[in-house]
């Protein structure tokens, strides 16, 4: 056993493992612990980053020894799936990112539909390169907790997506913690997290799985596999398509599960990516792919009926006999 | 939905409103205080006045401007000069092509509003603290009224006085009984609209208080699902239909379910019944249950169209046809109490799960307090507009029969186009010219009067209100017009910006679900039975009492109500899509055209305009 441990599958690791590993990979971790559905896969930690960082400094190439357990880890998930090299999800998940104070959202690369050990190396090498990308420099300045800068990296199977998109465990817009908002639109998730798609948009009571809002999006662009090479290709939707409606009541009743089951496992709001593959059955098809803390949270406004006044003297205000602050 | 800043429209003035063709004098109907008068011109002209269509959907007969000046009588006794409710006095109302429009009177001086507040601290908190012993005492006053109600017998006016008149002290003479009766049934009907609000302004205080809570913790939240919290299970708004349920299982199990079919009516399916033993057994059963249960009303009893299923037993009957082919294809009628309670306990638990410790315990305090009060605020409905009213109408009806057979009118109902003070100076000349043996004029004079009246009503029934007048107020702060109707800021905004028309209404959600189907414009209770399976019921409002024939319903759209009424409750219970305070959908829609319901949004769209029927 080395000392130093680049990579460990994502089902081992825990809240605990976030200095090394970053907060994607462990949040990933806790769904798996928790039963939830997650596509497997393993992270980098950060002493991967640092021997990187050692071998080539600013270049960020992949050094052999980290290349060799990512051979090995990559080669385990091609023999879980059958497929020799499978399409993998290569995202930064750095450390001080996804913690609950701030939300580095979308600063870090995302490289989606990468096969083949060489591909996946040069993902890992553009994950590292990004984190001195001057936006994600500033952001950290701005709102990172000071720690010297480092990064994980989750390399994670691919959900060929029919649906995907993003779900908050309450209504980030009013604060409503009985509700679950949704964001979905056809293909693989980029539409909807890079905001060039109007989603379809969904409220559903978490008590009672019941929709109390729908506004349908215009999906008009869809991301999938290039059957041609390993990348994702943008399609334009059809007009029809674009105005569907691309969450049914199993789907919703699913997703209302998944944020139900987040919001457990890490006792706070989620804010959470998730995607419904392409083959299988609803809930078996539905994952989540990441989960980080919601930070935007709107609180309800109490006005007048603060809390801890007697129910009595309450019904009073209601009718104007006591104003507010008195009893 | 309103848009954020929604285009102020403007609502006509009350003295831009013309008298539809062949109304003319439509006024004399009425007393002078009840239509919009010249005389104080500018200050009704700048108020906010919104159509009550909920309590006043047709045009409103002479008489039955009882129904108004009594329940605003006691409502305003109540909430101004009992419980001083700071901000908000009494409520008026102006008559309109003998529609009610109504307007809350506000209390805007400070110092006012404090002194006011003392005593509503004081005595809503008395009744708050006591409110189980003054319910239940309020139903043994109720009672008592109702069975001093049934025992008043309007006398005759005989040829000769019973010896008891000549020879006791124990009788007065006819004229002195008539006139007693007359006034002491006049009486009732305010000692009963008395009851009626002692209780219910606290009631419903306290469930939109919770309301309001919920919605401050939970801007999302369903309306359906507060009061789902809330209602009762066993409150007796339920128990008449429930003993339908019973019934219809009798009839199949003692074979004596044969009569019951579509199409029949109640007289038919009787006579048949009486040809059997087990059908004779069945009728003695529905005898059994009609005191108290079939006096239950065919709408909510504020007119005197309202009759009892005694007297009207349409809507039971068609009831007892559904849950009889129900019994026999084996589907379980009963409705799911036990169902619906741990539904209602799993909402409780859930909703309360989601606050932090010390909201929690005011939601469930609210919570606990809401459910105190709202058997009474279902229940009241029973005894007073049902059990109450519609035998009180009856009473009208008999001194109408008095006034028939002295040819003072053709026809007992025809004295309910006759003002309540004119039945009075009717009965004046009655027992004056009884008891002189002098020429009475009434029968030259009041026939032609109903036959006016008869027919301006009928015409006043083809206009359509707008849905308010004067002017387009900043906010509705009023409590009592928030709370009992509903009437909110944004509804009204919405109403100015609607009133140009358009296909799309929108209302408050009282029901979830989409669905689509052929209108049914409702304007009157008479008009229910027309109602066909599958339509979406257009309405005023839709009473409690109408719960029977919902299972024929697709939807329900009503111009006016708030989701905390039993009716949403009950659409809710029947899985029925419901909109409710639209403002004018009896207007824009008409029966025929295809609307699409969205009780989840509050929408209701004309999708296609129907074939003129």
């Amino acid at each position: 056993m080395r000392a130093v441990e680049y990579t460990r599958p994502l089902v081992e690791l825990r809240s605990g493992d976030e200095p090394r590993y970053g907060g994607k990979s462990a949040a990933l971790g806790e769904l798996l612990e928790a039963g939830i559905r997650v596509p497997p896969g393993f992270g980098l930690s950060r002493e991967a980053y640092a021997a990187g960082r050692a071998a080539s400094g600013d270049r960020l190439t992949v050094p052999a020894d980290v290349r060799a357990e990512i051979a090995a880890r990559y080669e385990q998930l091609g023999r879980s799936t059958g497929e020799p090299q499978p399409p993998v999800a290569v995202r930064s998940s750095a450390v001080g990112e996804d913690s609950a104070t701030a939300t580095f959202a979308g600063q870090q690369d995302t490289i989606l539909w990468v096969r083949g050990l060489d591909a996946v190396c040069e993902a890992v090498s553009a994950c590292w390169v990004s984190l001195h990308s001057d936006t994600a420099s500033s952001y950290r300045e701005r709102f990172g907790d000071g720690r010297e800068p480092a990064m994980g990296v989750t390399i994670q199977l691919m959900v060929d997506a029919l649906i995907s998109g993003v779900l908050f465990t309450c209504n980030p817009l009013t604060g409503d913690p009985s509700m679950i908002a949704i964001n979905a639109s056809w293909g693989l998730g980029l539409s909807v997290v890079g905001g060039e798609v109007t989603p379809d948009d969904y409220l559903v009571s978490k008590v009672t799985g019941e929709l109390v809002r729908e506004t349908l999006g215009d999906k008009r662009v869809e991301y999938v596999p290039d059957p041609d090479r390993p990348a994702v290709l943008a399609l334009q939707t059809p007009a029809d398509r674009a105005a569907a409606r691309c969450l049914g009541p199993p789907e919703l009743a699913a997703l209302v599960e998944v944020a139900k089951a987040a919001q457990a496992c890490f006792g706070s709001h989620q804010d959470v990516e998730w995607a419904i593959a392409r083959t299988g059955s609803v809930p078996d098809n539905v994952f989540i792919v990441q989960s980080r803390p919601v930070t935007t949270i709107r609180t309800p406004p109490s006005a007048d009926l603060t809390p801890s006044r007697s129910a009595i003297s309450m019904v009073m205000a209601q009718f104007g006999a006591a104003p507010p602050g008195k009893d | 939905m309103v848009s954020p800043t929604p285009a102020l429209g403007a609502f006509p003035s009350p003295f831009s409103i013309e008298t539809p063709p062949g109304c003319e004098g439509w006024q004399e109907m009425y007393p002078y205080y009840a239509l919009f008068d010249e005389r104080r011109r500018d200050e009704d002209e700048n108020r906010f006045w919104f159509w009550n269509s909920m309590h006043f959907p047709v045009p409103y007969p002479a008489f039955d401007v009882i129904s108004i000046d009594g329940p605003y009588q006691a409502v305003g006794s109540w909430q101004n000069r009992v419980f001083a409710v700071p901000p908000a006095m009494g409520i008026d109302y102006r008559l309109v092509n003998g529609y009610g429009y109504i307007s809350g009177n506000p209390v805007t001086d400070p110092a006012k509003i404090a002194e006011r507040a003392e005593f509503f601290q004081a005595r809503a908190g008395f009744y708050f603290e006591n409110w189980p012993e003054l319910y239940e005492t309020w139903r043994g006053r109720m009672q008592a009224l109702i069975d001093e109600l049934v025992a008043l017998e309007v006398p005759g006016l005989p040829e000769y006085e019973d010896d008891d008149v000549a020879y006791t002290t124990e009788r007065n003479v006819s004229f002195y009984e008539v006139l007693n009766a007359y006034n002491r049934t006049l009486r009732l009907s305010d000692l009963m609209w008395q009851n009626h609000f002692e209780l219910l302004l606290l009631g419903y205080g306290a469930y939109s208080t919770f309301a309001e809570f919920c919605k401050a913790q939970m801007p999302d939240i369903p309306d359906q699902h507060i009061a789902q919290m809330v209602a009762g299970i066993d409150v007796i708004l339920w128990r008449p239909d429930a003993e339908l349920r019973r019934l219809a299982r009798l009839a199949v199990e003692t074979g004596a379910d044969e009569p019951f079919a579509e199409g029949r009516t109640p007289a038919e399916i009787d006579a048949e019944l009486a040809e059997s033993e087990a059908g004779r057994a069945w009728l003695a059963e529905l005898e059994a249950i009609k005191e108290p249960w079939f006096n239950m009303a065919t709408g909510d009893g504020l007119y005197h169209y309202y009759r009892n299923w005694k007297d009207d037993p349409t809507i039971p009957y068609a009831s007892l046809v559904g849950h009889i082919e129900a019994v026999r294809a084996g589907r379980d009628v009963e409705r799911p109490t036990e169902q619906i309670e741990q539904e209602r306990e799993r909402l409780s638990s859930a909703y309360g799960d989601l606050l932090d410790e010390a909201s929690r315990a005011t939601f469930n305090d609210l919570l606990a307090l809401s459910r105190m009060v709202f058997p009474y605020v279902e229940e009241h409905k029973f005894y007073c507009d049902y059990w109450f009213l519609t035998n009180w109408w009856n009473k009208i009806r008999d001194f109408g029969a008095l006034l028939t057979r002295h040819r003072f009118l053709q026809e007992v109902e025809d004295i309910f186009h006759l003002k309540r003070h004119e039945v009075g100076e009717a009965l004046d000349e009655l027992t004056l010219t009884w008891a002189t043996g002098g020429l009475p004029l009434g029968p030259r004079h009041w026939p032609a009067i109903v036959t006016r009246r008869r027919q301006i009503i009928e015409r006043l029934a083809q206009w359509t209100p707008p849905p308010a007048l004067g002017v387009v107020p900043e906010a509705i702060t009023d409590p009592m017009t928030i709370m009992l109707w509903g009437v909110t800021t944004d509804r009204v905004r919405e109403w100015a910006s609607q009133s140009e028309g358009g296909l799309v209404l929108n209302g408050a959600a009282a029901s979830p679900g989409v669905t689509e189907g052929r209108a049914r414009v409702v304007r009157s209770v008479e008009q229910i039975s027309e109602v066909l399976d599958g339509e979406v019921l257009v309405c005023g409002s839709t009473s409690p009492a109408w719960a029977p024939i919902f299972p024929k319903l697709r939807a329900t759209v009503t111009d006016i109500g708030g989701v905390m009424s039993h009716t949403a409750i009950v659409c809710r219970e029947y899985g029925l899509p419901a909109v409710v305070g639209t403002g004018r959908a009896t207007a824009a829609i008409k029966t025929g055209d295809l609307v699409r319901v969205d009780g989840t949004a509050g929408s209701v769209t004309v999708v296609e305009a129907g074939s003129a029927a």
